[in-house]
């Protein structure tokens, strides 16, 4: 009893030993993917990948960006020594800021073909698949609906609005698509409007659509898959596609994005990742689950929810100009949100 | 045998030893006499090495053994065993263990710590306490057990800090008694430290006067 | 000289751990495409009017947690470690349980409560339409991150008002009853530990990002996070970190008066046992006011989370997510918690003697890197560690236990150095002139003398190592995710049954180490 404390400090030590040996890479083909998708969609992607191949896979999953800094902040102070080989993006911008600082490698996928070329980098530094659309979340007891993102200019909803915090996520890029589209003048003029019309910040798309669920406010602007899953749980909601006119801007599409990382230790395992996210089957899989993304391949059947990306107008936007612009506009979101 | 020349020693800025010159010769046994504050035990601790001088130097046997800032013998290394004002008995230890700590340091074989044990206890008459934990003892007894403690390695020098100031005047006389009986059979040189007239006339063939610091004269 | 050479050795290595990472960054942050720049100073210094408001209400949020936490924690923590009332060790081990569910959670738990939709809106629709409008704020993070952070004062009073000298507790009772003996003799003594405490409460609630954010309060913190997540700008999130430390040296400021200004140290007697405070006829009631403070404070969001995870299959589903997050969690916070203790111990002891010119820098060094954002810790990490030569640390958990150290070394080194501040300084003088060795003074003399406190040294770094998010989350190795990190990643769209059972797993394989370590040292110190 005297030398338990010892003792028990010895396993320790020769557990931690053991685990760091167990944990040191071994001769097993593995690939290290770093996951913005959440985890709990994208990991069973990932068994299925690691039983469909054996090759092991070594993830790093990312939270709601308010809650941390992960992958993406990983891969860019990795940089100079990467430890991933492949990069599963929740939109492209990220894939886009890769490519600009150069921690991406070009990879065409034979599965890439039949994708969209608006949702696919021209050189293969990344490629999308399985989508979001930007929709509004309405609560169904309205009156009237929602149809535009300039709604959020409207009298009539003033007060009555929410936006998930624009300085992260998918709600960032669309701000930034909209400047693009529009040009900074009137980008932001607009925001300005927003805010004056007495529009709430909430941390997260999520966040917002809880909050349309409850009656608190009347509309947001969130990712399809968070309608979907509201709708799921019976909260009485409705998913309207904004701007389908035929004048209008039309929706704003997230594909997810796979990246292949420059001077990866084990390439050819992330290439083979890649060929499998990329894949019908795998799009079919993320289509089903309660992710409810939309599948970018002809002939993959969307969420029953939801429309399939053809029937869809779709914002007409370049991805690099977009994430070029999102870097721009950075300062002015700040001082938007400080303002809130 | 020990010598301290020209010895300082500041303590958060005030000087609490100031430039003390005093000599004190082999199996000698010296009393250290003052009020409290008077710099005595800072003396005791100068002496161990367990503090360091701001100037000048000590010796021991005309070895320098420290001067300013400097410690040129570690107090493992000095011969010294010492009482400490609060005795300074390990408490989670028996009186056998406390005794025989230092045997095991100085790497001794157990027969040879036992039987140094035993001849300790003995010595201060504790035979029936040997595993007995402090806590258990009491004030006279923790005395004792902190006087074998501190001859079980054959000191040369025994430096005491007031080690009788708590106890009653029967159990001090009986004390002081024994101190001196030990003195005689081994011969080290005793440095007692004290603010008590009656153990200074007993235990001190010379008494050195502190005041504020400073050697405030002698008596023999 | 071996004292001196370890001594170095402790300091050097909190050091390389610590310090060379910060610098790293540091430097990496004035480096703008190669060269000198101070550009990301000047951009925190140009906003600095929207910085200084921000960091107003952090300011203000953590004084109102710590004040909150020390006046209420220090009571129940006298209560559960110095009286006679009843369930003492059941109720200390419950009354953990909020610190070790990441902050987020427990907010999300009330607002289930108290929100609309949630269970009070049925109750009292009235009521909680008020209270779910206060809590989003600055009302609804000081509730949460006040029963977050409260049992930190709960568990450091337990710990140092059982060593109190009893002799001078009784010579106080003599001429006073146990109330004046707590306010002048008792509370004074351990004042440097309640000050350790609210100092670790402050400072956890100056870092803490998620449950403002969800509670819409803002704060200082996020403009580092922001650098982070939205402008992927290291040299401006580093530059953002910076006024922290003005703030750990305001601390340290604060500290050291009133540390060199107590009166002679009050040791504890090794002859005497505790003294327990005998509650008589009130030990029932403040029995019923603990469990009601418990129930409500622990019990209900603790019953949100069971009642959203009541299903064999949400524990199953649990199970089969967590994976090997569970037993790694579990080792590599034993192993960090080990650790910690190990360097912990010899910077304590290194700051309790003074032995060495840079005890101070040690301090301050230790209590700057707890105050720093996790993330901002764990960058830097990688910009040290992240090198082919080193990628034998660094691709392996090697690399989360150095975060460990790097971001909880203070709770060691200030305990230990508390502690030895209890072991009167002639017990290792006597060792050393009986011939021992430093290290067989340390073995045989220092360490058995302060072996409770180093037990609940081992206890509060475990706690921390396990609930940690910040360094973690940012560094560990792909497929070596802890279980806080796994249930984090998985909150966005998992289910909150799962989430739910997640966080009950958390406590449970939390509380259930601790109750045999406690067990264990009860056996051996009875």
């Amino acid at each position: 009893m005297k030398y338990a404390p010892w003792i028990a400090l010895a396993l320790l030590i020769a557990a931690a030993i053991a685990l760091w040996r167990f944990y040191s890479p071994s001769g097993a083909p593995t690939v290290v993917v770093y996951v913005s998708h959440d985890q709990v969609f994208s990991e069973p992607i990932l068994k299925d990948f690691e039983n469909d191949t054996g090759i092991k896979v070594r993830a790093v999953y990312d939270t709601e960006e308010t809650k941390s800094a992960g992958a993406m902040n990983r891969l860019i102070a990795e940089k100079s020594n990467p430890q991933a080989d492949v990069y599963w993006a929740n939109e492209p911008i990220r894939a886009e800021v890769l490519r600009q600082q150069r921690i991406a490698a070009p990879y065409v996928s034979p599965n890439a073909e039949g994708i969209p070329a608006t949702f696919r980098d021209p050189d293969g530094y990344w490629t999308g698949f399985a989508a979001r659309a930007r929709v509004l979340i309405v609560n169904t007891s309205l009156d009237q609906r929602p149809a535009s993102v300039l709604s959020y200019t409207d009298a009539r909803w003033r007060g009555k609005m929410v936006i998930a915090n624009p300085l992260f996520g998918t709600t960032t890029d669309q701000i930034a698509a909209l400047f693009v589209l529009w040009g900074d003048e009137r980008g932001r003029s607009f925001m300005q409007n927003v805010h004056d019309n007495g529009v709430k910040a909430s941390p997260s798309n999520g966040d917002s659509a809880d909050l349309v669920a409850r009656g608190e406010f009347a509309f947001s602007l969130v990712d399809s898959d968070d309608v979907i899953n509201r709708m799921k749980q019976h909260q009485p909601v409705d998913l309207v596609y904004p701007d389908q006119g035929a004048d209008e801007i039309g929706c704003f599409i997230v594909p997810n994005a796979a990246v292949l990382i420059a001077g990866a230790p084990h390439p050819e395992a992330g290439k083979k990742l890649i060929d499998y996210l990329l894949s019908p089957d795998t799009e079919g899989k993320l289509a089903l689950s309660d992710a409810a993304q939309i599948p970018l391949h002809p002939g993959v059947p969307p969420p029953a929810q939801l429309r399939p990306i053809e029937s869809i107008k779709v914002m007409d936007v370049n991805y690099a100009a977009v994430a070029a612009k999102l870097q721009a506009i950075q300062p002015f979101l700040k001082s938007w949100v400080a303002g809130e | 045998m020990i010598e301290l020349r020209a010895v300082s020693k500041n303590y958060n800025g005030r000087r609490v030893i100031d430039s003390v010159s005093l000599r004190m010769e082999r199996s000698e046994r010296v009393v250290l006499f003052g009020p409290s504050g008077c710099g005595k035990s800072t003396v005791l601790q100068l002496i161990a090495g367990l503090t360091l001088p701001d100037l000048g130097e000590i010796l021991i046997d005309n070895e320098l053994v420290a001067r300013a800032h400097k410690n040129l013998r570690e107090p493992e290394e000095r011969g010294i065993g010492m009482v400490f004002q609060d005795l300074a008995l390990w408490p989670h230890m028996t009186v056998a263990e406390n005794i025989e700590f230092g045997l095991r340091a100085k790497r001794f074989p157990h027969k040879q710590r036992a039987q140094r044990v035993s001849e300790m206890v003995d010595l201060v008459r504790l035979g029936d306490y040997l595993n007995a934990r402090p806590a258990e003892l009491s004030g006279g007894q923790q005395q004792r057990v902190a006087l074998a403690r501190a001859l079980a390695l054959t000191p040369r020098i025994l430096l005491m800090d007031e080690p009788l100031s708590t106890l009653d005047d029967e159990l001090n006389r009986q004390l002081r008694q024994e101190i001196l009986r030990l003195h005689d059979d081994l011969g080290f040189t005793l440095v007692y430290v004290t603010h008590s007239r009656d153990e200074a006339r007993e235990l001190g063939s010379r008494t050195i006067f502190l005041k504020q610091g400073r050697l405030d004269g002698e008596q023999s | 000289m071996e004292k001196r050479l370890t001594l170095w050795a402790a300091a050097a290595a909190l050091a390389v751990i610590g310090l060379l990472p910060l610098l790293t960054m540091v430097t990496n942050s004035l480096v703008v495409n190669g060269v000198f720049s101070l550009q990301a100073y000047q951009a925190l210094w140009e906003s600095g009017s929207e910085q200084l408001a921000l960091m107003g209400n952090s300011i203000l949020l953590s004084l109102y947690v710590t004040l909150l936490a020390t006046i209420m924690g220090v009571p129940l923590g006298i209560l559960l470690g110095k009286t006679d009332l009843p369930l003492r060790r059941s109720l200390t081990a419950l009354l953990t349980v909020p610190l070790l569910i990441p902050p987020y959670v427990i907010a999300v738990a009330w607002f289930a409560l108290i929100g609309s939709g949630g269970w009070m809106s049925s109750v009292a629709p009235e009521a909680s339409k008020h209270l779910a409008t206060a809590f989003f704020g600055l009302y609804g993070c000081t509730g949460v991150l006040f029963t977050a952070f409260m049992p930190i004062v709960i568990l450091l009073t337990i710990a140092y008002v059982g060593a109190v000298n009893p002799r001078l507790e009784d010579a106080g009772r003599l001429v006073s009853g146990w109330g004046g003996v707590l306010r002048h003799i008792t509370l004074p003594s351990i004042a440097p530990a309640i000050l350790f405490a609210a100092i670790l409460v402050f400072l956890l609630t100056l870092g803490e990002v998620g449950v403002p954010t969800y509670l819409r309060y803002r704060v200082y913190p996020v403009e580092t996070l922001t650098q982070f997540a939205a402008f992927y700008d290291f040299s401006a999130a580093t530059a953002a970190a910076i006024p922290l430390l003005a703030i750990t040296l305001a601390l340290l400021a604060l500290e050291y008066p009133i540390l060199r200004n107590r009166t002679s140290e009050l040791r504890t007697v090794m002859f005497g046992g505790r003294a327990h405070i005998k509650l008589g006829r009130w030990r029932f009631p403040l029995l019923a006011l603990v469990l009601a403070w418990t129930a409500v404070t622990v019990a209900l969001p603790l019953a949100v989370l069971i009642a959203q995870s009541w299903s064999a299959s949400a524990y199953a589903d649990a199970f089969a997510r967590a994976g090997g997050s569970i037993l790694r969690s579990l080792v590599f916070a034993a192993v960090g918690a080990s650790l910690l203790m190990l360097v912990g111990f010899f910077g304590g002891y290194l700051i309790h003697n003074r032995t060495l010119p840079v005890w101070r820098g040690v301090d301050a060094l230790t209590l700057f890197l707890f105050t720093l954002p996790g993330t901002v810790v764990g960058i830097g990490l990688i910009s040290l560690w992240n090198t082919p030569m080193s990628n034998f640390i660094y691709s392996t958990p090697a690399i989360i236990i150095l975060g460990y150290l790097a971001q909880y070394a203070v709770l060691p080194t200030r305990m230990t150095s508390a502690i030895l501040d209890r072991v009167p300084r002639s017990l290792e003088q006597a060792a050393q002139l009986s011939g021992a060795t430093w290290f067989m003074t340390l073995r045989q003399v220092v360490v058995p003398l302060a072996r409770r406190g180093l037990i609940a040294v081992w206890i509060i770094a475990y706690v921390f190592c396990l609930r940690d998010l910040g360094v973690s989350m940012v560094v560990y190795p792909p497929g070596s995710d802890t279980l806080p990190v796994r249930i984090l990643t998985l909150m966005a769209n998992g289910a909150p049954s799962l989430i739910a059972a997640l966080c009950v797993i958390l406590i449970a394989v939390t509380l259930l180490p601790l109750g045999a370590v406690a067990l264990w040292s009860g056996r051996t110190n009875p």
